[in-house]
């Protein structure tokens, strides 16, 4: 799998001195800037609670910041329209940390929901699908539904989900947190194919023993509300 | 067959169930939904039946206006020094030579009697009591005759005559017939209204109950447009459901009655319709106005579920 071409060659997403507060509360995330720029591999830590969620939802513009530029794309995230929000969304990919699988839906339906919101047409995109079930291992259930697996399989089907339309940058939040430590291992290797292939990924965890399996990853560490980029 | 086989079978079979179930992305909700499809369904058929009872309503009563305008009735009263079967003779002479009166029938003392018993008992208790006579005359309702002019004539001609052309009782259906036409409009309102509003609380409710799902269909690429036709499709089969189920018991109401005036000659008299089919000439019109009906409460479920997810949207996610 291939991902899209980056068309203007800078950062997937940079962030300037972003800060993030609840109403009159203190501020939840204070000056965070960083970039990720295209093919990387890194991980967001912290502990839980320091807010490594609430910056996949910035990334995903679900939440807006209360000071501060986010760039996505290269585009800033302020001047965006609906229109605008909905295209730059279609080049991500989003692994939930409960999975979010539609549980009235098979297996194979759930995979193929990104094509079926773009509105292609079932022919075009089945076989590609069921490629990619069998890829990560999931060939034998795609007429299944959520209910009946188990946390792996869930966790596989959410990964392909986001997979599926080859995202440029593949957001993941605690992707290993319901897991085994083997099966965690599994999961990260998927991880590394895909970045070999060329997605950048991002991965929100607060497990050190995963971030250890790969050598070299940048780390962008929570702490104190505030960011420090590691590597 | 081997076990490979039936299994590759029963996939073939799967796959082709599941490209039916791709459509409904709204997780199903068993007791929502088939809760909004009673609502739908008792409120269409409220609606269809009210609107096929206009119909039938106003059918009945243009056949009592139609009967009424085509008879009038020339009543002779006693009087002093007059011989009151003569002047029944000349007065039936004279409205037979009216141009626009097609028949003339004069009712005899013992009928006449027999009309009034209900309300004055046998005959043989009212001794040598004088009652009034009676000319029933049928008219071309097309070209009827100068009822004024005739009403002059006889008065002049026979003291005591009195020409009743049923026109305060044509007046008054009319009347009746308008005020049933508008209290069912605005019976229909209300229906319609009823509907609409058990459709936006059950949209809100359901986008509650799957703003997961909304989420990920957000960050998954779909806009605005997408979730409401997800939401709109939902509702609709929901509404389609509810409906086709009103109109049918609507029918099937309405076809009963159909068969009760059918089969009983006093109905037939009463709504009018003589031994025509009671139902054979608003018959079609009725269908399709149940039919209708339900179309418009499926259409009306989607419109409705559409606006709502647009304005519930923003708050929500």
């Amino acid at each position: 799998m291939q991902a899209q071409s980056n068309r203007w060659g800078g950062e997937l997403v940079r962030f300037e001195n972003v800060g993030l507060r609840y109403g009159a509360a203190p501020e939840t995330l204070t000056d965070i800037s960083f970039s990720i720029m295209p093919q990387s591999f890194q991980f967001l830590t912290g502990a839980s609670g320091s807010g490594k969620t609430t910056i996949l939802r910035l990334i995903l513009q679900s939440l807006k910041p209360t000071r501060g530029m986010i760039s996505i794309f290269g585009q800033d995230t302020a001047q965006l329209d609906k229109d605008g929000l909905t295209a730059l969304r279609r080049r991500m990919g989003i692994v939930f940390q409960d999975f979010r699988l539609l549980d009235h839906l098979t297996i194979y339906e759930n995979v193929a929901l990104p094509f079926k919101i773009r509105g292609r047409m079932e022919s075009s995109y089945r076989a590609e699908v069921i490629e990619l079930l069998k890829w990560i291992g999931l060939g034998d259930l795609i007429d299944a539904k959520p209910p009946v697996l188990s946390g792996g399989e869930k966790q596989r089907t959410s990964i392909a989900r986001a997979l599926v339309s080859q995202p440029e940058l593949l957001l993941a939040d605690e992707p290993t947190g319901n897991l085994d430590p083997v099966l965690a291992g599994r999961l990260l290797r998927l991880f590394v194919e895909l970045n070999r292939s060329g997605t950048a990924i991002l991965i929100a965890t607060h497990d050190i023993g995963l971030m250890e399996q790969i050598k070299g990853a940048r780390r962008l560490v929570l702490q104190n509300h505030h960011l420090q980029v590691e590597g | 067959m081997s076990s490979t086989d039936f299994h590759n079978q029963r996939s073939v079979w799967q796959s082709f169930l599941n490209r039916f179930s791709t459509d409904s992305l709204v997780a199903p909700d068993p007791l929502t939904d088939r809760t909004l499809v009673a609502v739908i369904f008792i409120l269409t058929f409220i609606a269809a039946l009210t609107a096929g009872l206009v119909l039938f309503g106003s059918a009945a009563t243009a056949r009592w206006q139609v009967l009424l305008s085509s008879e009038v009735t020339v009543q002779l009263r006693p009087q002093p020094g007059r011989a009151i079967d003569a002047d029944l003779n000349r007065a039936a002479e004279y409205l037979k030579q009216v141009q626009g009166v097609t028949k003339v029938r004069i009712y005899s003392q013992d009928e006449t009697l027999r009309m009034l018993e209900p309300w004055l008992g046998p005959a043989s208790s009212l001794g040598g009591l004088s009652i009034p006579r009676m000319i029933a005359v049928e008219i071309n309702p097309d070209a009827p005759p100068d009822i004024q002019a005739v009403t002059q004539q006889l008065a002049k001609d026979i003291p005591g005559t009195v020409v009743d052309d049923h026109r305060s009782w044509t007046k008054r259906l009319t009347k009746l017939g308008n005020t049933l036409v508008v209290a069912s409009a605005l019976g229909l309102i209300l229906v319609l209204t009823a509907t609409a509003l058990a459709i936006v609380f059950a949209t809100r409710g359901a986008m509650v109950g799957n703003r997961e799902i909304v989420e990920v269909f957000y960050f998954m690429g779909a806009d605005d447009r997408y979730i409401a036709r997800v939401f709109q499709r939902h509702f609709f089969s929901l509404g389609l459901r509810g409906g086709i189920l009103g109109a049918c018991l609507a029918l099937i109401i309405l076809g009963a009655l159909r068969f009760m005036i059918a089969g009983s000659d006093g109905l037939k008299d009463i709504f009018g319709f003589g031994a025509a089919d009671p139902l054979s000439s608003v018959g079609v019109a009725i269908i399709i106005a149940i039919v209708a009906v339900a179309l418009f409460v499926s259409f009306l479920a989607s419109v409705v579920s559409r606006f709502t997810v647009h304005s519930t949207l923003s708050r929500l996610v």
